[in-house]
């Protein structure tokens, strides 16, 4: 019963009615997808698309059509799809095994052989001769497309048996593919990482400003920094201007070295899974708390973006965090750097003149002090301890990608670039000839296997021989 | 106007007449305006590659960007591909009828769009983009092909009093030329597919990503999918004759339109191309 059941199921698999209605599914849920905005419910446009389509909204967001790509619809149908391909290829292995087979066999074909067993029979002008005939045939395939060559009293054109590989190829290297990225999506992380200038992270949750995981992401098992050693705006090479671009070093356990370059779009760093690229820059106000004592507390680096909107140009990406004796919060300080202004707007460099808006605030965000310093001044806290400037900085923010999965998946593509492109190119065909001499006169014995991106077909090679041979087709054997 | 512009407007001024001479030479069965509007394709080919190197050597990079330069790439690929297809197998040159038409409308609005120069970004600065690009007309140039032959495909199956079939007289026949254009997709879903990959590997090489859902990327595969179904319905489920034909005809703008509507319809990364989003 179950056993039944299973084949059942495993038959519908691999039916290619369903392969085919998987692809217009997953065709048709994709050109949906882009008429319906993607994202959370927060995203603006979401909301936006909602309110405006009341009737569908609730349909769209049961099947998950705001995030049609990650949608559990989309994910089954993939999965029974690679399913489906699986068995598609072992069905097209078994295929090629026997096409190659009868490609092979068919290089061996002699006189008597195609004499005996054939699919055309031809009658040939009696006043032709034996090569006479053989040359017409031939010249009237080649006029076709069919290129053949003499082999003894025999014309052929016949596939090499590698052309029956292609497509299961491509189909094995379609699944391959499909599992390669599912296995990618579970065990890749992407996220974005700001590293000042000269510091450095190790690569670990922690040091991630946004950050998504797999769940078989390695985080522990290897360990990594990743370090920024300079920062330059209007790095230029090949005559482009790179925009900002960041010298970036990855670091073993040890503090070794790994790999150093400059990382800027199309030349990113690459070490192990691990792949960095540019995704964008900012500034770094680096303050020191010192205690009544005048004994540094602690450092920290204030990271500030850039921020058209604010009046300053910049607006800190977060807060620092001042607390008493005990440990206890009591004060935020947000830092942000005022920027030169030029013509057409603010410079989005450090200032000419070094400086950093500090905002200290209650918990509940009640202005305390506002002050702006410069380097080595500093600001008296509340709590009785002061605010140090130390510097100010360039950080680079950085979009650090592990996914161990990306040389399978180049592999993945390649093969299957090379199956599709013998599936698109290579001609799987049969096409052999001999005269056969019989009482009623000389018959041209042809033999035709047309299976794919052959350059005639039967009927047209039936039509055009018989014309050529000036003889009367009297049909069919075999 | 610069020399580069009258270069091209000589250019679909070939393409035009080319056109009628199809259009003439099938409907009155002359065979000699048929390959004279060849003859003319491969004439307005020969114009619009000057102008186009003309304009390669002033821009400093080939027809990659903004709309002029990418419908330019698109047909010069399609009428080099119908030239190489007429050329090696003369008796498809009627399928120009339908071919050419494509040729000359997309060259057309391409001349009504800015011909200013765009320059090369760093995200753009790669050599994946003339794999990338170079692949994606080449598959357009060989669904358009398809699509020429599905055309006249139908109008041959639909001619009932028979006046279209011996106007066509000169083309293989109907099983032939439905096996051509079942070819013409094929290598066009081929050469599709390298444009998806590599698009993909530039895209992780430039933004950190292979694949981002971008409504571009969204369509390209929509399209890669269109063509896969065409392929397992000839193949698998055996479709044959004027439904498969008609299949062919109604995927080839879909490709066009993910090529070049696209871009002009969304917020895309490929805004390069031609659109009005956000970033090159």
């Amino acid at each position: 019963m179950i056993r039944a059941a299973l084949r059942r199921v495993g038959r519908l698999l691999a039916s290619a009615r369903l392969a085919t209605l998987l692809l217009a599914f997953i065709g048709t849920w994709s050109v949906v997808a882009t008429l319906v905005p993607q994202g959370g419910d927060s995203e603006p446009l979401v909301a936006a698309w909602a309110s405006a389509h009341p009737l569908i909204e609730p349909v769209a967001r049961v099947l998950g059509l705001h995030q049609a790509f990650a949608a559990p619809v989309l994910t089954v149908c993939i999965l029974a799809l690679a399913v489906s391909t699986a068995l598609c290829a072992w069905q097209r292995t078994k295929a090629a095994i026997s096409r190659g087979r009868a490609l092979r066999g068919a290089l061996a074909a002699e006189k008597q052989g195609l004499a005996a067993r054939h699919d055309l029979e031809i009658a040939c002008d009696p006043d032709l001769s034996e090569p006479e005939v053989l040359s017409i045939a031939s010249e009237t395939l080649r006029r076709l497309g069919i290129k053949t060559k003499p082999q003894d009293d025999v014309i052929m054109a016949v596939s090499p048996a590698w052309s029956a590989w292609g497509s299961p190829v491509f189909h094995w290297a379609l699944f391959a593919l499909i599992v390669v990225l599912l296995l990618g999506n579970l065990s890749r992380s992407s996220g974005l990482m700001g590293v000042a200038v000269g510091q450095s992270k190790i690569d670990q949750p922690g040091s991630y400003g946004l950050v998504s995981a797999g769940p078989l992401r390695d985080w522990p098992g290897v360990q990594r920094t990743i370090r920024v050693d300079a920062l330059d705006l209007h790095f230029k090479t090949g005559g482009v201007d790179r925009g900002p671009t960041p010298t970036v070093s990855v670091l073993d356990a040890q503090g070794k070295v790994l790999k150093s370059q400059r990382v800027y779009p199309n030349n990113t760093l690459n070490v192990g899974s691990l792949t960095i690229y540019p995704a964008d820059y900012g500034l770094t106000a680096t303050v020191s708390l010192v205690d009544t004592s005048g004994v540094e507390a602690g450092r920290s680096v204030q990271f500030v973006d850039f921020y058209a909107k604010a009046d300053s140009g910049t607006a800190p990406v977060g807060f620092l965090k001042v607390s008493d004796a005990a440990g206890n919060a009591e004060l935020r300080v947000y830092v942000s750097v005022p920027l030169d202004r030029v013509a057409g707007g603010l410079a989005g460099r450090l200032p000419t003149t070094p400086a950093a808006r500090v905002l200290v605030t209650s918990l509940d965000d009640a202005p305390v002090v506002d002050q702006v310093l410069h380097p080595g001044e500093e600001l008296a806290l509340p709590t009785g301890s002061r605010l140090r400037l130390i510097d100010l900085g360039y950080y680079a923010r950085l979009q650090v990608v592990s996914d161990p999965s990306i040389p399978a998946l180049y592999a993945g593509l390649i093969v299957a670039m090379i199956g599709l492109g013998v599936a698109a190119f290579a001609r799987q065909q049969i096409v052999s000839a001999t005269v056969m001499t019989a009482p009623d006169g000389a018959k041209l014995a042809v033999r035709l296997r047309l299976w794919r991106n052959a350059a005639s077909s039967r009927s047209e090679i039936e039509t055009e021989l018989t014309r050529a041979l000036s003889g009367v087709e009297k049909g069919s054997t075999t | 106007m610069t020399f580069e512009i009258v270069v091209m407007w000589v250019a679909l001024t070939f393409y035009a007449a080319a056109t009628a001479m199809y259009a003439f030479g099938v409907t009155f069965s002359k065979d000699t305006l048929t390959k004279w509007a060849l003859a003319a394709s491969a004439a307005g080919l020969g114009f619009q590659v000057v102008s186009l190197g003309i304009r390669w050597a002033r821009v400093g990079h080939g027809p990659y960007l903004g709309f002029y330069e990418v419908a330019n790439a698109l047909v010069l690929c399609v009428v080099a591909f119908f030239v190489v297809v007429a050329w090696r197998n003369p008796r498809l040159s009627a399928t120009g009828i339908a071919v050419m038409p494509i040729a000359v409308l997309l060259l057309g609005g391409s001349m009504l769009a800015s011909k200013s120069g765009i320059a090369i970004t760093a995200k753009l600065a790669s050599y994946w983009l003339f794999v990338h690009v170079a692949f994606a007309n080449m598959a357009f140039a060989a669904f358009a092909v398809s699509f020429g032959c599905a055309v006249v495909y139908v109008v041959r199956q639909r001619s009932a009093s028979g006046k279209w079939v011996k106007r066509f007289e000169k083309l293989p026949a109907q099983d032939v030329l439905e096996n051509l254009m079942v070819r013409f997709v094929l290598v066009g879903f081929f050469f599709w597919a390298i444009m998806i990959a590599t698009g993909a590997i530039w895209a992780n090489e430039a933004w950190g990503s292979y694949w981002t859902w971008d409504p571009i990327e969204t369509w390209s595969l929509i399209v890669w999918l269109i063509y896969a179904v065409f392929l397992h319905v000839r193949y698998t489920l055996k479709w044959h004759g004027e439904r498969l034909a008609w299949f062919a005809i109604a995927a080839m703008p879909l490709a066009l339109f993910a090529l070049i509507g696209i871009p002009l319809a969304f917020n895309t990364t490929h805004a390069g191309i031609g659109g009005l989003g956000k970033d090159l």
